[in-house]
Order: structure tokens, then sequence, then C-alpha cells
């Protein structure tokens, strides 16, 4: 059974990004189960678990939220590769902190990124999936944790 | 004996050998110095005695020299000079031979004697001085006087040099021959000396190489002996360190150490220090006065394992990769003795976590074990309809609480208005569940509950909070598959359907109504009327209120038997329910004859719960305060438990009537009654069971 504090360490991770990033704390919003597919934002960035947890760990947000937050971070080019950019770039932040966290209990891949508006993610079975949205600003984006 | 106490042994038996040895060796160098000075002395004196023997000789072959001299009236000075020389030189040496000690003074008296009365003879014709001659043209060269005189003299001492020197020679040469066997012995004898010394020298070698090879293999022994406790102490997962009567650690101890506490320091530092961030202080004291009593002889060591307040220890460290981690330590201590009492405290460390969680792990799955069981003997007891239709409620019920999570929300007044909502539903689910003895169930929805109630108490609530509900309530849904999956089986396997009752609602609930009274010690008799007449519309609302106002009556209506023996009432009390078609509707009475409600005590409760304003609770009547039981957070139970204390249940009762679009009322006689009047409006069904 997934514990709290390997939610808590994925969720960390991605909090701490925008701490460190924009320097303005990211929040999280109330947490529920992912119960039927749920469609991605336009940038998605996941990672693949494995060892004691199988499954994936993905970020999505919109592009609106990622352009604030580059502006944020003093860049000037909103381009779809710099967005695809730093949504990986979150991905890495959330697997390097789990990394720390849980040591080689969990294979973490590197992240891969995924772009459109017709990606979805759905439960499999087996896996418990969590949806922790991450409020920012006005915007808010989505942490999925899917792992058995 | 040790290998420790042999080498001391043999040590010691080394050192007193090479002591005696030196001693001896001293006392032959002494000895042989002696012999050597006195060896020397004899050579002197021996070459003395060898000189002194030409010298009787000599002087007599000088004096003839003197006389023929004298006879041929030749210069006789020179010759004269040679004998005072000769003379002299023999007093200087007799005079050395005297002094040295050579034993043998009686020889050297008659010497003396002899050559005193030589030395006599001699004395005058040496210290001539006279002209021994007189010239004359007619006698030519002849005599003096004082020339006759002398040639006298010299005739007498020469005659006497040719009696005496011979044996005064004699004498001599016993004298050097004895000196020479002197010599000789004293030689041999040093030699004997030297010989010893060098022997002695020799084994004092040998014993100090004995020495030197046995010390080095014992040093080598040594070496290898704690290369071998360092390699054990490396290797070994325990941690070990001895603590001396001062509490602190020793000079020696095993790495394991280093990964247990995240430190290198140990040396000299005191268990106090060691623990004093990882435990809590009152466990430290504990500890340390059980490590004074090990100190204590006459403490019974198994018996102090007993007491041991550090078997298990929660500490929480940092790992290697800087992330905070709990780890469970347990402290096991033995003494170390030694012929003069207690030197040591040996104490051993063990990460025990893993068999900790093993444990834990273990419990819980006997408890979830335990738990199905009881699920599976409430399942077999319960009727598989009312089963898979609580299934389904249950299951659409906690999709309702996940779509509340799922709303939006950013602020504090957003998360509580989701608890709200939350603990209504789980309340409901959790009466139905108790009702049909499904505990399991029941208990998880409980502990849902109680991770609800921990979040209201917070000051200030956050998306973080509901964390560990998001994972309870998937952890719910899963157990929920499982009850299905089970319940299908158990449909499978049954061989001939449980006998349906005639009233299912009724049957809950007199079932819900036995295990209330046993739950909270009450004893009443349950009468249901009219129950199997509910529409199908109305079958989940009837449910859920009578469900709620049974766990009311149980925890706030009927008294104790005590108590109701006291007020003058029958030790058993009455709960009744009915439910009849009325006019434009239905009509459901719950009553009880119970403590009744006193409109004080609910305005006292919703001035706690800070639902209402003094000023409000004055103003209000009993009508109005009476209406406060429906107000959602109001409860008059001391505490949370099982049936009561949240402030839900009359909440959910009155939104299921309001939401069925009836109406609700409540009677009321403290100390007496309580009635609850529930209306619904009429429907299109005709007379059904309730699913």
């Amino acid at each position: 059974m997934l514990h709290e504090k390997e939610l808590t360490t994925f969720v960390d991770g991605t909090t701490n990004f925008f701490a460190v990033a924009a320097q303005q704390a990211a929040s999280i919003g109330s947490p529920y189960l992912l119960e039927e597919a749920l469609a991605l934002h336009e940038y998605s960035g996941l990672i693949d678990v494995s060892g004691k947890r199988q499954g994936v760990v993905c970020f999505t947000a919109p592009k609106a939220m990622l352009a604030v937050l580059l502006m944020k971070m003093q860049e000037t080019d909103f381009s779809h590769e710099t967005m695809r950019d730093l949504v990986g770039e979150v991905a890495n932040t959330i697997s390097g902190n789990a990394r720390r966290a849980f040591g080689g209990d969990f294979l973490i891949s590197v992240p891969n990124v995924l772009s459109g508006e017709t990606q979805s993610i759905a439960p499999r079975p087996g896996t418990r999936s969590f949806i922790i949205p991450i409020n920012w600003r006005s915007h808010s984006a989505k942490l999925i944790v899917s792992l058995s | 004996m040790t290998a420790a106490g042999n080498w001391g042994s043999r040590y010691i038996l080394a050192i007193g050998i090479g002591a005696a040895l030196a001693v001896a060796m001293g006392a032959a160098l002494l000895m042989g110095f002696r012999l050597a000075t006195q060896l020397h002395a004899d050579i002197g004196s021996l070459q003395t005695a060898s000189a002194l023997q030409a010298y009787p000789i000599e002087v007599g072959r000088e004096l003839d020299s003197l006389r023929e001299h004298l006879e041929v009236r030749a210069y006789e000075g020179n010759a004269r000079a040679a004998l005072g020389e000769s003379v002299r030189h023999f007093d200087e040496n007799f005079r050395a031979l005297q002094a040295a000690d050579h034993g043998d003074a009686a020889r050297l008296d008659r010497i003396n004697t002899q050559w005193r009365r030589f030395h006599a003879l001699i004395d005058p014709v040496i210290g001539f001085h006279a002209e021994p001659y007189i010239d004359s043209d007619t006698a030519g060269t002849i005599l003096s006087q004082a020339g006759r005189a002398q040639f006298a003299r010299v005739r007498r001492a020469s005659l006497y040099a040719a009696e005496h020197a011979q044996a005064l020679r004699h004498e001599l040469a016993a004298i050097t021959g004895r000196l020479q066997t002197a010599a000789s012995a004293a030689a041999v004898r040093l030699r004997g000396l030297l010989l010893g010394g060098v022997l002695a020298a020799l084994v004092l070698a040998a014993a100090a190489a004995w020495l030197l090879i046995s010390r080095s293999r014992h040093e080598r022994a040594a070496r290898e002996a704690q290369e071998r406790t360092r390699d054990i102490m490396r290797t070994v997962r325990e941690g070990f360190f001895l603590l001396d009567a001062g509490h602190r650690i020793g000079s020696v101890w095993s790495d394991a150490l280093i990964r247990m506490f995240n430190r290198e320091d140990f040396a000299g530092l005191s268990f106090h220090d060691l623990l004093k961030d990882l435990v809590p202080s009152e466990t430290l004291a504990t500890a340390a006065k059980y490590i004074n009593l090990l100190w204590g002889e006459r403490a019974h060591e198994n018996l102090m394992k007993s007491i041991n307040p550090l078997s298990q220890v929660q500490i929480i460290r940092e790992n290697e990769r800087g992330v905070k981690e709990t780890r469970y330590l347990q402290f096991d201590f033995h003494r170390v003795s030694g012929p003069r009492g207690i030197k040591h405290v040996l104490c051993s460390v063990g990460d025990i976590t893993s068999s900790v969680l093993l444990s834990r792990e273990l419990q819980e799955s006997q408890g979830n074990a335990n738990a199905q069981l009881d699920m599976l003997i409430g399942m077999m007891r319960t009727d598989p309809v009312q089963l898979v239709s609580f299934l389904d409620t249950a299951d659409a019920g906690l999709r309702l609480i996940n779509a509340i999570m799922k709303e939006p929300a950013r602020s504090d007044a957003e998360f509580r208005r989701k608890l709200e909502g939350l603990l209504r539903e789980l309340h409901s689910l959790k009466g139905e569940a108790a009702a049909l003895e499904l505990h399991s169930i029941a208990e998880r929805l409980h502990a849902l509950e109680d991770l609800v109630g921990a979040c209201e108490a917070r000051q200030e609530l956050s998306g973080a909070d509901f964390l560990p509900l998001v994972l309870k309530l998937d952890e719910m849904l899963a157990h929920l598959r499982g009850v299905r999956e089970i319940a299908s089986r158990l449909a499978l396997t049954r061989e001939t359907p449980a006998p349906a009752a005639h009233d299912p609602l009724a049957t809950t609930l007199e079932t819900m109504a036995a295990q209330l009274a046993r739950d909270h010690g009450k004893r009443w008799r349950f009468d249901a009327s009219g129950l199997a007449g509910v529409p199908p519309r109305y079958a989940q609302t009837v449910k859920d209120c009578l469900i709620q106002m049974l766990r009311n009556s149980a925890v706030h209506g009927i008294e104790t038997p005590q108590l109701r023996r006291s007020r003058a009432k029958s030790e058993i009390g009455r709960v009744s329910v009915a439910f009849r078609r009325g006019e434009g509707g239905y009509e459901l009475l719950f009553e009880d004859d119970g403590a009744g409600i006193a409109p004080e005590t609910v305005k006292e409760a919703a001035l706690r719960k800070h639902l209402i304003t003094e000023s409000e609770a004055a103003a209000m009547d009993s009508r109005a305060a009476m209406a406060l039981i429906f107000r959602p957070g109001l409860s008059t139970a001391a505490g949370v438990s099982m049936d009561a204390g949240r402030g839900v249940g009359m909440d959910v009762v009155a939104r299921c009537i309001r939401a069925a679009g009836g109406r609700i009322g409540v009677s009321t006689n403290p100390g007496k009654f309580t009635r609850f009047k529930i209306t619904l409006p009429a429907t299109d069904d005709s007379d059904s069971a309730v699913a």
C-alpha cells in the first residue's frame, strides 16, 4: 500500500520547484482519487517508477501557468520547446527529490515530456491513483501519482 | 591461564635470569680486574727480580774490574762510577721488590741481610774520592796510601762477592721462579674468568635474543589478535561498546555504531550524550538508573534484562542521503567482571527496525485476518440482498465523498465545508455498516471520521491535511471491493440461499439495537411495526434516519439500568418504531422512554461548540433550542465514540428528510421520553417491502 510519506515526497518535490525556481511557493489543493480517464493539460512531464513500487508520476500543467512561471523565472523565450523543457524540469526535480528520499528502493526513469491537448491518463488495474492539485497564483496544475 | 598470563611469567623469568647473569658477569669482571692488577704487579716484580738476579754477579765483575784498574794503575773513576750505578740500581729495584706484596718476606729478609753486608763493604769503595796513585821518577806510578787502602777494600768486597754473589743470585732466582709460578697461575685464573665472562655474555645475549624474539612473537600475536578484533568490530552488524563506571564509552567500538548513530566520536562520549537527542529525557534518566543498578554486584543480570528500559527504542535519524527516518534500536547490557569485581558494562545495540516492522505487519495482518473473519461472520448473518444493497450504497457514498474531495478548494472555509460534507456521508455509511454488523467496514469508516475530526481541529486547513484522508478513502474502496468479491463468492458457494427475512429492515434494526445495547451497557426492548410497508422510494431515507435515531437513543436516550432504577423506571427501556400510511403521505414514529432532551443541555452544547452566542441562547425558547439538535456539529456526548459525539447524526436525519420532501418534529419530556415524528409525502408506489 502506498504510504503517506511516499505521496508527500512527490508532492514536496513539486512544490519545492515553485519555491526555488519561481521564488513563490505553490500550495496543494484537495487531493482526490482518479476514478476515470483524466484529460491532461497541454504540457506534462512523466517519470516511470519501478522497484518497490511500479507505476507513473505525472506533473501536468496548463500553458498559461507555465508562461507565468517562465516570466517569474526571468525567461523571455515562451516557445513550445521552452514549455516542454520546463515541465521536464519539474518532473526532474520530482524524481531527484524521490531518489534522495527513497534511495535504491525506487528506480526512477528520466522524465518523458508530453504535449498537446489530446493526452489523458486512466487508472490502471492494481495501481492506486491520486490526483493532487498544485495551486500557484491563480493557476492550477495537477500531480498524478499512480503507483502499485 | 591466558596467553597473556603465560607471557608475563616467562618475561619475569627471563628478566630474572638476565639479571643473575649480569651480576655473575659483573663479579667475573671485577675478579678479572683484580687478577689482572695482581698479575700486572707480579709481572713487575718478576721483571724486577729478574733484573736483580744479574746485579750481584755484575757488582762482583765491576769490583774485579776496579781491582784490575788499581793493579795496573789505570784510571779507576769510571769503574767505580759503574759500580756505584749498579749498586744504586740494585737498591732501587730491591726496594721496589720489597714494596710489592709477593708473599715471600723471609727470603727477602735473607737477601736484604746479605745485601746489607755486601753493601757495607762496597759503600767505602764507592765513596772513595782520594788520589789512589802517586807518580815518582823512581818508582813510577804506585799506589798511594789511600790507594792501597782502597785496593784492600776492593779486594775484600770482591772476595765477598765471589763467595756470596752466587747465593744472592740464587735467592733472587728463587723469588723470580715463585713469581713466575704465581703469574702463570694468575694468568690461568684470568683466562678462566674471561672464558666464564664470555660464556655468561653469550648466555646473556642468547637470553636477550630469546626475550626479543618471544616479545616480537607475542607482539605479532597481539597485533594479529587486535586485527582480528578490529575485523570483527568492523564486520559485525551489532553495535558494541564498553561503558565505564562513569557511563563513558571506551576506546573500542564496532563500526555498526557509526551507521546507527551517524557519528564517529564515540571514544570518551557519555552514554547520556549519545542518546540525549534521540530518546525522551525520562527514558534516558531511567536508562542511567538502570546502568547504575548493573554496576551493583547483587543485581541479578537475567532479572535486570526484564526491566531494561532500552529494549526497544524508537529514534529518528538522518540516513546517508540526509533524509530523516525512523529506526528501532535494541540495547542490551552485560556486566564484564574481573578479579576485583565489575570492570565494565558491555552494551550491544541491534537495529531491530525490520523485525519491529515485520511484527507490526504480522499484527496488522492478524488484525486484518480477524477483521475479515468478523466481516465474514457478519456477511453470513446478513441477508445477501441487503448486503449487496449496502455495498452499492457504500460504493456510491464513497464516490460522493471523492466528488466532495474533488471540488476545488483553496481557502480554509472551502476546506472546512468539505469536511462537513465528508462527515455526514461517512456517519451515514458507518451507521448502516454497524446495523448490518459489518464491523470491519464500520471501523474503517470510523477511522476515516477520526481523520476528518483531526482535520477539523486544525487552526488552518490546507490540501496537505487531506492527503491522509484520500489515502484512507482509497483503502476503504479497496476494502469494499474485497468485501464485494467475498460476497459474490459466498453467494456462489451457498448451496441454498439464506432464508429471507420477512422484514429485512426490522431485522437489521433489531440486530443493531441488540449490538448497541451490548456496546453501551443498556437494556431495552425494541419494537418495530409497519416497516415492511415502506415504499422503495423512501427505503434508504427511512433506514438512514432510523439507524441514526437508534444510535442516539443508545447513547443519549435510554439510561443505564442503575440510573433507570434510581429514577423509579423499569430497568428495561423501550424503543419503538412505527411506519404507517397517513393522510396525504406516510408517517414514521420513533420513540424511546429514556432521558429525554433538556433544552438547556442542548443550548449549553451549542454554546460550547460556538454554534450560538450567549445572547442567542438567552433569547431562545425551548422549541428553538430543540431545533438545534439538527444543526451540524452539535453533540451533547462527552466524547467521540463509534456511535456519537461528532454532531453529525441528527444533521444526517434532517438532511435525508428534507431531501425526501418530508418534515421532522420532536417532542420530549426530560427524564421520561423522546419522540420523533417524521412525515413523508405520498408516492405513486404501492405498498412494497424495503429492498
